[in-house]
């Protein structure tokens, strides 16, 4: 029953999901962690970053990544303009937090009744010659259909920590939420760089959502499933702590794979739950989490 | 400790009959002041007398209803009452917010470098920064540590010298004294003096610790419940009936 590469092969596969885990919650660690606005949108507009890679993949055979690096300039424009709308509607009037939580579950259902609307409720998929290729080391496995979406959800954490600590926006990012008055006394306007921050999140949904469907066939309710996942994620790294979030991103995925191996699929879906529990109980601040 | 190099020509701010409020609270009354080039001038009040709206009028975040904030710039006059706070901070004015108002939850250095953040502070960055590291030695021993894990003291140091990052040349103090001990409230008023000796400074301090005021104060302007009631040097200051009734219980 128990045996050595059947643990290695979960151990890896974990590693490998969770890494992608991680470039669905960046985006909710820039804008939930770091702006306080709960988006549960967001996996729905990985969703849709997902149905644009299957669109121009199937239509012009586009790289899915390569489409989810085209897209993001796009969704960030998206998400500049829904920052515009949940401003005005709620922020400037201090309603955020219960009208704004409501707002963001009506942009969720709008995004999914859409996509369903135009494509139906099949599993949608693209095409790419890596896709079914397998590296095989040892008798560990690495099908590159995970290691592609691992490696560049790696580069893009990277690039977005890196963008977060050492450039001026980026630490106005981190500094709008903790004092608003003062960030504007530092000659910065709050409302453009959330606005700004929110696009960003919102551009990382476009690249999530191509890894996603390289991974496995899309269907447009699916974002549902990572709700719960990407919020997980963001409170064990430690709300807004981006190398705490992927970190957290790798723990979530090798547990669930752990158990999905030794304990069956089906329990896999609570892994996300149960350690969104245990941090809240053990260490309310994440891992990583600036106190 | 390196000279300060900043800029020293000529610059004025002239208040006149500003009128302000928030909703239906008027918080100030055709309040009129000066300051010209490199002088300190200190506005006394009790809490709630309108001090802190009228240094947020300057900056930008309050929008006086009706009366003129200007501010002369070597020769070119400035309408503040027009511009956004961050045209403002670009122009060099500088503001230490009302109980400090640091980023806790970034470090030191990530605060000071934030004070920077206008493009046209960030080319003297580096000057800068090494010269509020030679002026606050603690801060640059604690660089890495998080801002909202120092002492109320070293936080008062940071705030002063993140508002020192956008090189201002009119730097307005809130109420420095709040939350600090008597100890501290000195060391922080002898800071001020000391970097605007060094920096060619001119300073509008907001501040209800009297003693504390008029050391390094040139002018003084008495404002209560949103009046200007007594303008005046140091000396008329401490000989003025409502000083005496208000802060040196000799009334």
């Amino acid at each position: 029953m128990f045996s050595a590469d059947l643990l290695a092969n979960a151990v890896v596969a974990g590693v490998l999901l969770g890494g992608f885990y991680a470039a669905v919650a960046i985006g909710l660690a820039i804008v939930f962690g770091q702006l306080d606005i709960v988006n549960i949108a967001h996996p729905a507009f990985v969703i849709v970053g997902a149905f644009t890679a299957y669109i121009l993949n199937s239509r012009f055979g586009f790289d899915p990544v390569l489409v989810g690096l085209l897209a993001a300039p796009v969704f960030f424009i998206a998400g500049v303009l829904l920052y515009r709308i949940y401003f005005i509607a709620f922020e400037r009037t201090g309603q955020e937090s219960l009208s704004g939580l409501a707002f963001f579950f009506g942009v969720m259902f709008i995004i999914e009744v859409s996509l369903i609307m135009a494509y139906g409720v099949d599993y949608r998929l693209v095409q790419a010659d890596y896709i079914g290729r397998v590296w095989s080391i040892g008798f560990v496995d690495f099908p590159l259909r995970m290691l592609v979406p691992f490696s560049v959800s790696a580069l893009l954490t990277a690039g977005i920590y890196l963008y977060l600590s050492r450039t001026f926006l980026g630490s106005a990012i981190q500094a709008v939420a903790q004092d608003r008055l003062a960030l504007q006394l530092m000659g910065a306007d709050p409302v453009r760089i959330k606005q700004w921050a929110f696009g960003l999140g919102i551009a990382t949904a476009a690249i999530a959502g191509s890894l996603l469907i390289i991974i496995g066939p899309v269907e447009p309710s699916v974002g549902r499933q990572y709700i719960g996942r990407a919020f997980a994620i963001v409170v064990l790294g430690g709300m807004g702590s981006i190398p705490g979030m992927f970190i957290a991103a790798l723990i979530l995925g090798i547990v669930e794979s752990m158990v999905s191996t030794f304990a069956g699929p089906s329990w896999s879906p609570a892994v996300a739950f149960g350690v969104l529990a245990l941090t809240l109980a053990l260490r309310p601040a994440g891992l990583f989490g600036r106190t | 400790m390196p000279a300060y190099s900043g800029p020293t020509l000529a610059l004025s701010l002239s208040i006149r009959e500003v009128e302000a409020g928030y909703d239906a609270v008027r918080a100030l009354h055709g309040v009129s002041l000066d300051i010209a080039q490199g002088e300190t001038v200190v506005l006394l009040g009790t809490n709630g007398n309108g001090k802190s709206t009228l240094l947020k009028c300057v900056m930008g975040i309050v929008r006086p209803t009706s009366g003129s904030v200007a501010l002369d710039l070597d020769g070119v006059a400035h309408d503040l009452t027009r511009l956004s706070t961050e045209e403002i901070v670009s122009l060099g004015v500088a503001m230490v917010p009302e109980g400090r108002r640091l980023f806790p939850r970034l470090t030191v250095e990530e605060n000071l470098l934030l004070g920077a953040f206008r493009p046209q502070a960030r080319a003297d960055i580096r000057k800068n920064l090494a010269f509020c590291y030679e002026t606050f030695k603690v801060l640059k021993e604690r660089r890495r540590q998080l801002a909202g894990l120092m002492s109320g003291g070293q936080q008062q140091m940071l705030a002063i010298a993140r508002a020192l990052m956008s090189s201002p040349r009119l730097l307005l103090v809130d109420e420095p004294s709040v939350g600090l001990s008597p100890l501290l409230v000195s060391n922080t008023i002898s800071m001020i003096k000391k970097l605007k000796d060094l920096y060619g400074l001119t300073v509008l301090m907001a501040e209800q610790n009297f003693h504390q005021a008029i050391r390094i104060a040139d002018r003084g302007y008495i404002i209560v419940h949103g009046e200007i009631v007594f303008v005046g040097d140091v000396a008329a200051l401490e000989q003025n009936e409502l000083v005496k009734n208000y802060y040196l219980g000799t009334g």
